[in-house]
């Protein structure tokens, strides 16, 4: 079975620091996501079981260095790697960047079962997945917590409020997963020489005989959080304390859901 | 030109910090108090990451790495060990193993290699370095143990005491084939020109040890051996017979990058410790990081971190360099940069963890903080493990200005 995983390179979101509430990303390394991580260990532990070979699927964005940073996914067990690196995609948004991948899954030709995480750890929109699957006329399978394919379709397990969800698509299909699915194994030494001489493609937009695409979004706001404190002080005993601070939380919502 | 490390140079240290900031780091006091060294799931999961294999070629179980580079990798993991592990046990013992065995490697008979090296990388093995006597470590030309070949025995017949040697515990927990590389005098009447350079596997009949109680890195033993009549056959010497000084004395370069690289990661870690709790902590209104008593010195003690770490790098790059296309340094170029990290990333790592200590008042002084860890375990490089910090200007006066300043000779 041919997986396809789509790999967003983000800026280590540990050593981002905010200022003005906005995100100040100089001279911050990027790294892969830890969804698309768990979506790697996915693609890595169905070939196990059924063969076939993985490619991780990168879209450079304003990561210079994504040929590079990839090679961590090559690491962690994929076959090969497909890095697309314009300068005219260098902020594109979502519309833009499921037509670049989806343009890029067929050209890259086999795929039985695209995988993507949830979300991105930076901008964390979650359509990326969802659009790729409509433009290649996918079915799709949201948020799996369980991927297991056999007999030509895909079926997966998905955490809802109250219940476990199993669903069935055939293949080929695209499913996001969630961090729940399983735990990343961190390649060694040995891992990390053998990706030295995996493939590694990197393709342009014309690569693709696409053009830069037009922005379908605007960003009109995009700040941090305020976090001001509310420097509430409770009086009385501690038992007194303890009811004010517990009634203060049940009414800023963060209790008593 | 490049100050960078390669790709997969960084990939693995991203790598390896990662797991060990999960699998060591939160264990790394429980190490300490509980003195019954390095627990052996620890060990296992460092050998499967890659981490023993680092100074051994692929054909003896280690990693597929190009020559020159093995001793960066081995620098940039004991590097990382020693953040996740400031009691200096875990990188201490890596350290030994993983030095000892690079020198194995290098001037082995292929007997020997194939005995250790694949234990040593699965990490299922300890090796060390055993020169120390009771009656001095630094003046290694006077040391008593002998060795004289055997010719009915067909082996060096050894007697004599070592003293101040890491590992026996480690060695009787693995068993075969861990043992030391051991300076020992083959030809007693020729001074450090009859010393021969030799592997003592630990389980031989005739070798006893004791133990010693240490003030720090407690996750690692420390003890004396005692020889009486142990047999060694030639397929044990390191290099040639009489050239033992010398094969020790290259080993140690090797040791002392990752020595000085335990200190240097050690350090890091501390000051980061430092800069985080003097960023949080507020005395009189304001940060302890805003009084320039505190920031200064941390400035000073980051300064002298950098610069070490980029002059070790170059250390490292050098004998790697030396080692696989020689000629291209000359011994005592050498000798003076290893000699510089050995001697200034001991106490530097001794000083910011004071300096830590310092800064976090009454809490510095409590097990709840592992600056103390770092100081009780830094202190083992400070009194002289892999020679002591005056041997070493010693070396760099003698190898800059020659016979004049020559403090080993008369």
């Amino acid at each position: 079975m041919d997986i396809v995983v789509c790999v967003k390179t983000n800026p280590d979101l540990q050593m981002v620091r905010i200022k003005n509430r906005e995100a100040v990303t100089e001279a911050v390394p990027y790294k892969i996501g830890d969804l698309e991580k768990n979506a790697l260990q996915a693609a890595v532990d169905l070939r196990a079981a059924a063969g076939g070979k993985v490619t991780a699927l990168c879209l450079a964005e304003s990561n210079r260095k994504a040929a590079e940073d990839i090679k961590v996914a090559l690491a962690m067990g994929a076959d090969e790697a497909v890095v697309i690196d314009d300068p005219a995609l260098a902020a594109p948004d979502q519309a833009a960047i499921a037509a670049v991948l989806a343009a890029a899954v067929k050209k890259i030709g086999a795929c039985d079962l695209l995988l993507f995480g949830e979300g991105s750890s930076d901008n964390y929109t979650g359509q990326v997945g969802a659009r790729v699957a409509e433009l290649l006329g996918l079915p799709q399978i949201g948020y799996a917590r369980k991927v297991e394919a056999a007999d030509g379709a895909v079926r997966c397990e998905r955490s809802m409020d109250d219940m476990i969800e199993t669903l069935e698509a055939p293949l080929p299909a695209a499913v996001t997963v969630v961090s729940e699915i399983n735990e990343p194994t961190i390649p060694g030494l040995m891992q990390i020489m053998k990706a030295k001489s995996k493939p590694l493609q990197v393709w342009a937009l014309a690569d693709l005989g696409l053009g830069a695409p037009a922005p379908v979004r605007e960003i009109v706001s995009n700040l941090a959080e305020e976090q001001d404190r509310k420097n509430i002080l409770f009086e009385g005993t501690v038992a007194e304390q303890a009811d004010a601070f517990v009634n203060a939380l049940i009414k800023e919502g963060v209790l008593g859901r | 030109m490049d100050f960078r490390y390669t790709t997969e140079q960084e990939m693995y240290r991203q790598a390896i910090r990662e797991w060990l900031v999960k699998n060591l780091e939160p264990r790394a006091r429980g190490i300490d108090e509980a003195e019954d060294g390095i627990p052996n799931d620890i060990t296992a999961g460092m050998a499967e990451m890659g981490m023993f294999g680092t100074t051994i070629p692929e054909e003896f179980g280690g990693m597929p790495l190009p020559d020159d580079e093995r001793l960066i990798y081995a620098m940039i993991t004991i590097h990382e060990i020693a953040r996740a592990d400031l009691s200096m046990s875990t990188p201490v013992y890596t350290l030994l193993t993983i030095g000892w065995s690079y020198i194995i490697n290098r001037y082995g008979t292929e007997e020997l290699k194939q005995e250790v090296l694949p234990a040593v990388a699965a990490g299922k093995a300890f090796a060390g370095i055993n020169t120390t006597e009771p009656a001095g470590g630094s003046d290694l030309s006077a040391i008593k143990t002998i060795a004289p070949w055997n010719e009915e025995k067909q082996a060096f017949v050894m007697n004599g005491e070592k003293a101040y040697v890491s590992g026996p515990k480690e060695c009787e927990k693995w068993g075969p084939p861990s043992g030391h590389c051991t300076l020992v005098k083959t030809d007693p009447a020729q001074g450090h020109k009859g010393m021969t350079f030799i592997w003592v596997p630990a389980h031989l009949p005739g070798i006893s040890y004791t133990t010693y109680k240490d003030m720090g890195r407690m996750g690692l033993s420390t003890g004396g051996w005692i020889y009486k009549d142990v047999e060694l056959p030639r397929k044990y010497i390191l290099g040639e017979e009489g050239k033992g000084f010398y094969v020790n004395m290259d080993g140690f370069n090797a040791a002392r990058v990752l020595v000085a690289a335990a200190c240097l990661g050690g350090a890091e870690k501390g000051l980061e410790i430092s800069g985080e709790y003097t960023a949080q902590r507020t005395t009189f209104g304001k940060p302890l990081g805003k009084w320039e008593g505190i920031s200064f010195e941390m400035a000073g003690d980051w300064m002298a971190l950098d610069m070490l770490k980029l002059y070790l790098l170059r250390g490292a790059w050098m004998i790697g360099q030396e080692h696989t296309n020689p000629g291209q340094f000359g011994r005592k170029e050498i000798n003076k940069i290893i000699s510089t990290c050995k001697c200034l990333s001991p106490t530097l790592c001794h000083d910011i963890a004071r300096h830590g200590m310092m800064y976090h008042g009454g809490f510095g002084y409590t097990k709840e903080t592992p600056l103390e860890m770092l100081l009780r375990g830094v202190m083992s490089y400070e009194v002289g493990a892999e020679g002591g910090l005056m041997i070493m200007r010693g070396i760099i006066a003698r190898d800059e200005w020659g016979e004049t300043h020559n403090p080993f000779k008369d």
